[in-house]
């Protein structure tokens, strides 16, 4: 029978001759050293990052972060100004503040006599659905999938630091699991993502993040040009949106969020 | 005595007594008229009385009259053979009659059809030359000539690639009808060397036109055995196929919505199967394939690049076959055949796909992994003037598993009603209809699924006056009626929030006039004309959009209202000089229009979300304005031809995209398009041999095709995907015995251009490319070498039951074609390449995805003759 299962797959194998491999391809790429903005100010009442670098040339370069900057955000009459820290890591915070549904946060970067700004406003959110996962090989998979009616995105922040089974390395990692409830050819028919295991008694801290009309937008042509990439439906190759001004890129976002806590157990 | 003299005027003499009403069958050929006489006097009892010396003996001649009375004979002698009779005592008394000088250079219409000894099939486009006169004329589409020539004996010779040319004298002293039966060359041919002979390619007029017989496409080697029409064409210069794996292709310069596949009359919008692995399109019931690159005759239109006409066989109308065979992906047969002999026949032929089972095996969330064609035909022939066919097609794909799938089908029918109202003017009715409809299952439990759908219906005639040899004028009208559905959702259970698109319904009004002589001895000429009339009707809604891309209204069609009506007139004109009898110059110009468009902005080689929409208050009309000038030579070895055709194409309200442009489920899909012009140019160069034991081709393609929109890449010309300015083919077809048979094909081209990043920046653990100039990039050259080898297993080849096995390899070097180029995925330790799960640590690469090494096939072929 076994024999009989390897000649078949051997016949599928032929019939779907498909095979992707390494590819030594030299990128004429270019010193664009545009703005990136990486932020979402939260329902959460607390400082809320917003991240500042610079693009990079070459695949798993490092981003430079982007120092020295004058960050504002703005919501009707606050003002919330933001400050580098540690100083040169690009990294800025907010006072602790909240962000309303229903209001519009306005931010404001002024770096070498540039002024970019973005505005967003947080949509309500849904609740969490109940998490899942599944024992593979004595290790625990999640197992995602779309809920509720809403656009929005789960970052899973997964640690198994505190196990015995930390032995060396980075014992945490992290999934994001995005529904945007729009049909696109390119996500339906997505390439496989590598299997994440994690070990039994990990933690599991899931945010869910509420989506606005323009976030989903970025969202929808950023994983276009990550995540949904390289299937065999692919769509024209095109830049990510933004709603940054001046020529910067990524995404200042405002979202509700709702989060919660998970140990995984045998 | 005055009466009689009247009467004897007008040949018909009804004298003394009266002609028994006698009925008599005569059907002969090549005899002298005294024998003739002999023949009817025997079989009529009535006696003839002439002066041996003033009635010809010398002068062979044809006769046939089947069942009929003395007197319509002696009608017909009359006539024909310029006598006078009269009936005296009994005795039919017979005369030379003198003519007046006009009727002895009366013109008489030879006509009739030049057909396949076997099968009966219309030979479409062989070829009939009247040796004393160095004119003559071409088949129609369904195998009809007429030549009206001066009376007279001509020496007339019939041929046509891979047959037997056939040569009779036939005498016009009246008009004839004539089918006239082509037999098939043996398989080993001597090589020739003929000096003087005109070669088609260089007197037809016509340019930019391919004839892709059956028998070439079964020769070629073909992926994994399946032989296929659509993908034969990779091999003709000025033609690009999107990739391995794909059935979409590019003419000169346009995209693959402007190609128009016509099987029978009636559009097959998508012919693909296995996402575009193999074509719907097998040799086995094709009769006929012409692809013409833009340049088409007035009767066709419809799309900016190119037709495909392809036209099923009839059906053997001589006795019953059937064929087969099976490989690894599919198996088919097929059954012809006469219902009447020599007057009607149907043909009925089906490919199933065999791989499905094995998918499952390997891959148990596979639930349907299967396609279908079938194709039917029969037609009926009431009498000389009069045959009706009717064909049908449908083929489906389904790929589903548990979760999701795909399905697509098309469908296309077709009832014709040829006419001859005289031997000189020809009509086609047709009545065809062709459906197209996808959809993907984004939850097969529920049957969730967003279906599209794009349907027209058809009826056209089209005349052909044969004014006289190389003189023939065509013309017609047509009325198409589509329905577009641009995707929409259905499902089983209710489902909140989902959009609804409009579905919008069209009429076209078409008149053509085609002109197609020769002026002079060396020049020639082919102009017509076409005028199309489009209207959109309701029940529909439009959106209206502001400058910035906004809606701002909807406005609401009534059933049956009209809007967004669109006039367009196509002139197109072929000019052919002759540099002698071995070569020629040909120049021409053809303006296009297309009014239906396919929205989608994927670049897979694989069918994918097909969405067909109208022109209407949104898309304008797409028009091409087409030039080209060829040569073209005949070279001593017969069959031989040597041509070199430049185009240059410029095209209008061409569509592209915004980025990551929403084409499913977008009521606002309108404001997704992007409007531009678009440029193409270049050289094609062939040398071909259609002939002999070694017969092929070697071509070279120069060809650039370039877009520019003010909207993207920042108003700057970009490559078009399909820019790949060199390409060679070589496509050799080797009889080595008569059981053996080998072929080679090999294709290269430069590599499709491709956006590649310039830069990158962070994103939530998510590594983001950032593009400069569209298409700045060229995936690597591709080439690929195939070989087949085909074994007849008769050692007798007269047997009714011929068998044969063939072989083939596919990119026998083994070649990596890149079909795409990825940066963002991880090599897993099993050398797969994934996309990251944990963005807090990744190691992407650039990776390559190519389809098809090595592929080497089988497969087994039987035919019951």
């Amino acid at each position: 029978m076994k024999k009989m299962r390897t000649i078949i797959i051997f016949f599928v194998c032929m019939l779907c001759v498909a095979c992707e491999e390494s590819a030594n391809i030299h990128l004429s790429t270019e010193e664009t050293n545009l703005i990136v903005v990486e932020g979402i100010v939260t329902s959460e009442n607390t400082n809320h990052l917003i991240k500042l670098s610079h693009t990079y040339q070459n695949i798993n370069g490092i981003a430079e972060p982007v120092s020295g900057a004058s960050i504002e955000i703005t919501e009707g009459l606050n003002n919330y100004p933001l400050i580098e820290s540690p100083a040169g890591s690009g990294e800025y915070y907010t006072p602790i503040m909240r962000a309303v549904t229903g209001k519009t946060y306005t931010i404001t970067i002024q770096y070498q006599s540039k002024t970019y700004t973005a505005q967003d406003s947080p949509l309500p959110v849904e609740p969490l659905p109940t998490i899942q996962y599944y024992k593979t090989n004595n290790q625990y998979s999640l197992s995602l999938s779309n809920y509720g009616q809403d656009a929005n995105f789960i970052n899973h922040s997964i640690s198994w630091k505190n196990t015995p089974a930390c032995t060396s390395g980075i014992c945490e990692s992290k999934v994001v699991y995005y529904d945007l409830k729009t049909i696109d050819v390119n996500e339906i028919f997505k390439p496989k993502k590598e299997d994440l295991l994690f070990p039994v008694n990990s933690t599991i801290i899931r945010t869910k993040y509420s989506v606005s009309d323009a976030y989903k937008s970025y969202l929808r042509s950023m994983l276009s040009e990550t995540e949904w990439h390289g299937g065999i439906f692919d769509v024209q190759r095109a830049n990510v949106s933004t709603n940054l001004s001046e020529g910067a890129v990524g995404f200042f976002a405002v979202s509700t969020i709702v989060s919660d806590t998970t140990m995984v157990l045998e | 005595m005055l009466t009689l003299l009247t009467l004897l005027s007008h040949h018909t003499v009804h004298a003394q007594n009266k002609i028994p009403d006698t009925k008599i069958t005569v059907d002969v050929n090549g005899i002298a008229l005294t024998q003739l006489l002999d023949i009817i006097q025997k079989k009529s009892g009535v006696s003839f009385s002439y002066n041996p010396n003033k009635i010809s003996s010398d002068q062979k001649i044809n006769y046939k009259a089947i069942n009929k009375t003395l007197t319509a004979i002696l009608n017909d002698m009359a006539d024909q053979f310029a006598l006078k009779y009269m009936l005296v005592e009994n005795q039919i008394i017979l005369k030379p009659e003198k003519k007046p000088e006009k009727k002895q250079t009366q013109n008489i219409t030879f006509s009739g059809n030049i057909k396949d000894k076997k099968s009966g099939e219309a030979l479409i486009g062989a070829t009939l030359i009247v040796k004393e006169l160095q004119t003559g004329s071409v088949t129609n589409a369904f195998g009809y000539f007429s030549l009206t020539i001066p009376k007279g004996m001509y020496s007339v010779t019939c041929s046509f690639i891979g047959y037997k040319p056939y040569t009779t004298t036939v005498d016009l002293s009246y008009p004839i009808k004539e089918n006239i039966l082509l037999e098939e060359e043996p398989p080993l041919l001597q090589e020739i060397v003929v000096v003087g002979e005109l070669h088609d390619v260089v007197k037809e007029i016509q340019s930019s036109i391919t004839n892709m017989r059956p028998k070439l496409v079964e020769e070629r080697p073909a992926l994994l055995g399946e032989m296929d029409v659509v993908k034969s064409l990779e091999s003709v210069p000025g033609i690009k196929l999107h990739s391995d794996g794909s059935t979409f292709y590019y003419v000169r310069g346009g995209n693959r919505d402007q190609n128009l596949l016509l099987l029978d009359d009636a559009p097959i919008y998508n012919p693909s199967h296995m996402l575009g692995v193999f074509s719907t399109i097998i040799p086995d019931a094709v009769n006929d394939v012409n692809l013409y690159k833009g340049n088409m005759p007035a009767s066709l239109g419809g799309r900016l690049s190119s037709v495909l006409e392809v036209r099923t066989k009839k059906g053997n109308d001589q006795h019953f076959q059937f064929w087969g065979s099976t490989g690894l992906i599919s198996t088919k047969a097929g059954v012809e055949g006469p219902i009447k002999k020599n007057s009607s026949s149907f043909l009925v032929s089906a490919r199933a796909s065999n791989v499905g089972w094995l998918f499952k095996q390997a891959d148990k969330n596979i639930k349907q992994f299967n396609f279908f064609d079938l194709t039917g035909k029969v037609n009926f022939k009431f009498n000389a003037n009069n045959q009706v066919f009717f064909s049908s097609y449908t083929g489906s794909d389904n790929y589903m598993n548990n979760t999701n799938g795909l399905a697509w089908s098309n469908t296309a029918g077709t009832l014709r009603w040829n006419h001859l109202f005289t031997d000189k003017l020809f009509l086609n009715t047709t009545l065809a209809a062709g459906n197209y409809d996808y959809s993907l299952y984004t939850d097969v439990a529920t049957n969730t699924k967003w279906s599209s759908h794009i349907g027209n219906i058809n009826l056209k005639s089209d005349f052909s006056y044969f004014i006289k040899p190389e003189n023939e004028l065509t013309f017609g009208w047509s009325i198409n009626g589509y329905n577009f559905n641009p995707g929409n959702l259905k499902s089983d259970v209710p489902l909140p929030n989902v959009p609804t698109l409009s579905v919008r319904n069209s009429v076209e009004f078409v008149l053509y006039g085609n002109h197609e002589v020769k002026l002079g001895k060396h020049l020639g000429a082919n102009y017509g004309i076409r005028l199309s009339s489009w209207k959109n009707t309701g029940e529909s809604f439009e959106f209206v959009f502001d400058e910035n891309r906004n809606p701002i209204d909807t406005l609401y069609y009534k059933k049956g209202q009209s809007y967004s009506r669109f006039i367009r007139a196509e002139p197109r004109v072929t000019l052919n000089y002759l540099l002698g009898d071995q070569s020629s110059i040909k120049a021409s110009y053809a303006r296009n229009v297309q009014n239906v468009h396919l929205i989608s902005n994927s670049v897979s080689p694989f069918t994918s979300l097909e969405v067909w929409l109208p022109s209407s208050i949104n898309i304008k009309p797409q028009i091409a304005n087409q030039f080209t000038l060829g040569y073209y030579r005949s070279l001593p070895i017969k069959g031989t031809s040597f041509s070199a055709e430049t185009y240059y194409k410029k095209m209008y309200n061409q569509i592209d995209y915004n980025a990551h442009a929403e084409t499913l489920l977008n009521p606002l899909l309108e404001r997704e398009l992007r409007f531009g012009t678009a440029t193409a140019y270049g050289l094609e160069l062939m040398a071909k041999k259609d002939e002999g034991r070694v017969h092929g081709w070697l071509g070279y393609t120069y060809s650039r095709a370039k877009r520019k929109f003010a909207d993207i890449n920042n108003g700057a010309t970009y490559n078009a995907f399909y820019d790949r300015p060199h390409q060679i083919n070589l496509m050799v077809a080797y009889d080595v015995n008569a059981r053996w048979n080998l072929g080679m094909n090999w294709n290269y081209s430069t590599g499709a251009p491709y956006s590649a990043p310039i830069s990158f920046y962070k994103y939530n653990g998510e590594e983001v490319p950032i593009y400069g100039q569209k298409n700045n990039a060229r995936l690597p050259d591709y080439h690929r070498m195939d070989l087949s080898a085909t074994f007849k297993l008769n050692k007798n080849p007269e047997k009714r039951f011929k068998h044969s096995i063939s072989f083939s390899i596919f990119n026998i070097y083994g070649r990596k074609n890149a079909l795409f180029i990825n940066y963002n995925k991880t090599e897993q330790s099993d050398g797969s390449f994934k996309v990251p799960t944990n963005l807090l640590e990744s190691d992407r690469k650039a990776s390559q995805f190519y389809l098809f090494r090595f592929t080497p096939s089988f497969s087994y072929n039987f035919k019951f003759l």
